[in-house]
C-alpha cells in the first residue's frame, strides 16, 4: 500500500505546483413598470496550470413576461464546463453546456411548423481542436451536439436537434491573413418529420497594414460566403459578399476617433445590395493620473438593410473622489418594431445619470437610474433603475 | 493624417455614406456586428423561433429558421444586430 501511494504522494505536489484558481461574479438587476424585475447572476470559476484549463461558469436569468417588448422565458439556470487542454502545437477543448428551466412557465417558442412548443432546456456537449502545423499556419476544426427540449402544448416531445460542424485554414503572413472554412449544419425532428440542411463555405481575407501614420490604425476584411441551403419560406440562401474597414485615429493621447464602414452584398445570380452600415465613435479621456481614469464616449451609428436602425448615444464616466465616479448615459435610437401599434419603426430616447465604485481591479459596483420615453401609438414614458456588481478577487497560486 | 490616408478615408466613406441614406434595400439575412455584440444573450430570450444562440461569446443567427420578426433587433442593447 504504501509503495504505491508513496510515488503518488512525491508527485502530487509536482503536479499542483503552479496551479492557479480565478473567480468571478456578475449581478445586474434593473427593471421598470412594465418590466419590473429581469435579473441576471454569472459565478464563474478557473482552475488551471500552463497545460490545461478548467473552466466552471454558472447563470441564473430572470425575465419576466410583461414588457412592452414581449419575452417568452422566465427563470433558467445555464452551466458551462470548458477543459482547455495544450498539448504541444495542438489544443483541445471540450465543453458541456446545459440549461435547466427553473421558472413555472418554461420559455414559448414556434419551431417551424410544429406551431407552438415549449422550451424547458437543452443540453450541448462540443469539442474544439487547433494546430498551429508552422509558424504562419492554423488548422482548427469545432462541432457541437444540441439537443433542446421542446414539447408541444399536449406533451409530445419534438426530439428538436442540432448538429453543427466546422472547419477551416487560416495562414498569416505580411500583416494579412487569408482564412478558409467550412460549416455544416442540420436541424433535425423526428416528432414533425422536419430536417434541415446548410452549409457555407468562406474565404476571408484580413489585413493590418503595419507602415501607416503614427496614431492611425486600420483593419480591414473582405469575406465571400458560399451558401447551400434554404431559409424558412423554402428560398435558396443567397451567397454573399462582406467587406468591412475600420480606421482609428489617435489625434492627441487623450482623444481617439474609431470609424467602422460595412458593405454585404448578395448574390444569387444577380448582384443585390443587402446592407450598409457605418459607424464612428469618438473617445476621449482625462484626469488619466486620478484611480479611476475619466471618459466620455460619444458615438453614432447607422445601418441600412431590408431594415434601417440609427443610433446616438453618449456615455460619460467622471471621477470624482478615489473610486467613486458619477455616470451619464444618454441613447437615442430609431429600430423597427413588433409592438403592436406602434408603426413600422420604434424611436425612443433614453436618459439618466448614475453612480460607479471601483476598488481596483476588484470590484465595481454601479447604478443608473433612468427614463426611457418610446413613441408608440403616443408617447409612453417610464422609470428605469439599473445596477451591477462585477467581483473578482484575484487569482491564487499555490 | 497624410494625404494618402485622407484620400483613402473618403473614398471608403462616401459610397457607403451614400448607399446608407438611400434607405431599405433587400436581404437575406440579417447580420451581427461581432465586435459590438457582448454575447448578453437578450437576442436569444426575445426571438420566438428559437433562431439564436450565444456560441463562443457571439450571438449566431440560424439564417434557416429566422422568420426576420426584427424582435432581436429591437431588444439588442447594443444596436449589434440589423
Amino acid at each position: 500500500m504504501i509503495r504505491k501511494t508513496l510515488p503518488l504522494l512525491l508527485l502530487l505536489p509536482a503536479l499542483v505546483f503552479a496551479v492557479t484558481l480565478d473567480g468571478w461574479m456578475d449581478v445586474q438587476t434593473g427593471g421598470d413598470s412594465l418590466s419590473p424585475e429581469p435579473g441576471r447572476l454569472e459565478l464563474g470559476g478557473m482552475l488551471g496550470t500552463e497545460n490545461w484549463v478548467l473552466i466552471l461558469e454558472e447563470q441564473y436569468s430572470y425575465e419576466d413576461t410583461s414588457g412592452i417588448v414581449p419575452k417568452f422565458l422566465n427563470t433558467y439556470s445555464q452551466t458551462d464546463i470548458d477543459l482547455i487542454v495544450n498539448a504541444g502545437p495542438v489544443t483541445i477543448n471540450p465543453d458541456l453546456c446545459w440549461t435547466v428551466d427553473l421558472g413555472d412557465k418554461p420559455e414559448m417558442v414556434l419551431p417551424v411548423q410544429a406551431g407552438v412548443a415549449y422550451r424547458e432546456g437543452f443540453i450541448r456537449p462540443g469539442l474544439s481542436l487547433a494546430a498551429d502545423i508552422s509558424e504562419d499556419f492554423l488548422l482548427f476544426a469545432s462541432g457541437f451536439y444540441w439537443n433542446r427540449d421542446l414539447k408541444q402544448e399536449d406533451g409530445y416531445d419534438l426530439a428538436w436537434t442540432e448538429f453543427r460542424v466546422n472547419g477551416g485554414i487560416s495562414c498569416e503572413t505580411q500583416g494579412f491573413t487569408l482564412t478558409m472554412s467550412g460549416l455544416h449544419h442540420k436541424t433535425k425532428s423526428d416528432f414533425i418529420d422536419y430536417e434541415s440542411t446548410w452549409g457555407r463555405f468562406d474565404i476571408a481575407l484580413s489585413t493590418e497594414p503595419q507602415s501607416l501614420p503614427a496614431n492611425f490604425y486600420v483593419t480591414g476584411d473582405v469575406t465571400y460566403s458560399f451558401y447551400d441551403g434554404t431559409n424558412f419560406l423554402g428560398n435558396d440562401l443567397s451567397d454573399r459578399f462582406t467587406s468591412r474597414i475600420r480606421l482609428v485615429r489617435m489625434i492627441i493621447p487623450s482623444l481617439a476617433v474609431n470609424t467602422t464602414f460595412e458593405s454585404v452584398f448578395d448574390y444569387d445570380g444577380v448582384i443585390r445590395l443587402a446592407c450598409t452600415s457605418a459607424e464612428s465613435r469618438i473617445l476621449y479621456r482625462f484626469m488619466r493620473s486620478r484611480e479611476v481614469p475619466s471618459v466620455i464616449t460619444l458615438s453614432g451609428k447607422l445601418s441600412t438593410s431590408s431594415i434601417r436602425t440609427e443610433r446616438a448615444a453618449l456615455f460619460s464616466r467622471i471621477n470624482f473622489y478615489r473610486g467613486l465616479s458619477l455616470l451619464l448615459n444618454a441613447e437615442a435610437r430609431s429600430t423597427p418594431t413588433s409592438i403592436a401599434g406602434a408603426g413600422d419603426t420604434r424611436k425612443r430616447i433614453m436618459f439618466g445619470p448614475g453612480l460607479e465604485y471601483q476598488l481596483g481591479s476588484t470590484l465595481r459596483v454601479w447604478g443608473i437610474i433612468e427614463q426611457e420615453r418610446t413613441d408608440l401609438e403616443e408617447v409612453e414614458v417610464w422609470w428605469r433603475v439599473r445596477t451591477g456588481l462585477e467581483f473578482y478577487p484575484g487569482s491564487l497560486s499555490f | 493624417m497624410t494625404p494618402y490616408a485622407k484620400i483613402f478615408v473618403i473614398l471608403a466613406a462616401v459610397p457607403v455614406l451614400l448607399l446608407a441614406c438611400k434607405g431599405p434595400v433587400e436581404s437575406t439575412q440579417l447580420i451581427v456586428d461581432t465586435d459590438a455584440c457582448t454575447g448578453c444573450g437578450e437576442c436569444v430570450e426575445v426571438c420566438p423561433y428559437g433562431a439564436i444562440e450565444v456560441i463562443d461569446g457571439d450571438a449566431v443567427i440560424d439564417p434557416s429558421l429566422c422568420h426576420f420578426c426584427y424582435r432581436c433587433v429591437e431588444q439588442c442593447p447594443e444596436g449589434a444586430i440589423y
